[in-house]
């Protein structure tokens, strides 16, 4: 349960709080069961497409990142809150087992159609930095007054 | 080298063509499920009372979620679970030797929660050729099926790879 986020308090370039997953295939298997998205390239490392790609292990799922990012940017939105639109580019990929770090940035805040609209860079991060889940979201948040 | 794929005026033909309807359910059950395999603990997605409390209809769906398509293995996907709609929409043949996600955007008009029935229709947007890849971007609406209202929209585009 998040702390909200007031439009007052936030300013352009602030960070969101990250956080850090390592996906197991125990996980990955709760995915494929929560999405319905059953792709053996997700939890069976000897499925054929894996060695046809030249990747020695499973895949973790484009959408299981959408929703990490998904968390990071409904933490930040907070139950009072709306988030109006989030999206992301499956750039990289990332194994099972290997930390991914879930970040954001504050890009721009306005006023815009009687609402408090805030932008965000939202992205995953793999062990050597590179963003392999780059996006943009769109946030309205209450005002204090 | 030919391509794997073509993009003809007969694919283009077909950019905004929705298919038939299809159904999607979110229930406390399977936002449970979706919430758990994604790892998070926020109460949100699992408490009915604790989010009645925080002003929702029910438990909310994670971010990322829009309800599970209604399955029948006439109908479905085996692997995917996606819907193989008979009748209307596009038709692509496209390759078969991989199929990965490229890339997912969602418009929310309003949160989904419990108990939500929604009413979807896609369209073929977009489909673009990158040596043996194929990326294919389909719109899809989603309506509150009691309301009419419609909740989310949302831009997937897949990769073919041949």
């Amino acid at each position: 349960m998040a702390e909200q986020t007031y439009f007052d308090d936030v300013k352009e370039g602030q960070e969101l709080p990250e956080f850090t997953i390592q996906p197991d295939k125990q996980q990955l298997v709760k995915f494929a069961a929560g999405s319905g998205d059953f792709n053996p390239l997700h939890f069976d490392e000897k499925f054929p497409m894996l060695k046809g790609m030249g990747i020695a292990d499973n895949i973790v799922h484009g959408r299981f990142k959408y929703a990490q990012v998904g968390r990071i940017v409904f933490a930040f939105a907070g139950y009072k809150g709306r988030v109006k639109k989030f999206g992301v580019s499956y750039r990289g990929m990332d194994l099972i087992n290997t930390p991914i770090k879930v970040k954001g940035v504050v890009t721009a805040k306005k006023q815009e159609g009687g609402e408090n609209i805030v932008e965000l860079d939202v992205w995953t991060e793999d062990a050597d930095g590179k963003k392999t889940t780059p996006g943009t979201a769109v946030v309205a948040l209450p005002s204090k007054g | 080298m030919a391509e794997v794929f073509e993009v003809t005026d007969e694919v283009k033909a077909q950019y905004g063509v929705e298919g038939p309807p299809w159904t999607y359910e979110a229930t406390t059950t399977s936002i449970r499920m979706y919430a758990r395999g994604i790892g998070s603990v926020d109460p949100i997605h699992y408490d009915v009372d604790f989010a009645k409390s925080q002003g929702f209809r029910s438990i909310v769906a994670p971010l990322g979620y829009i309800g599970t398509p209604t399955f029948h293995p006439d109908t479905n996907d085996g692997t995917f679970g996606f819907p193989r709609r008979a009748g209307g929409g596009a038709r692509l043949n496209l390759p078969t030797k991989g199929l990965l996600d490229g890339g997912t955007e969602t418009e929310y008009l309003d949160y989904i929660c419990a108990g939500d029935m929604l009413v979807e229709t896609s369209s073929l947007a977009d489909v673009r050729v990158r040596g043996n890849m194929v990326f294919v971007t389909n719109e899809a609406v989603y309506k509150n099926q009691e309301s009419g209202k419609v909740v989310a929209k949302q831009r997937l585009t897949s990769i073919h790879i041949g």
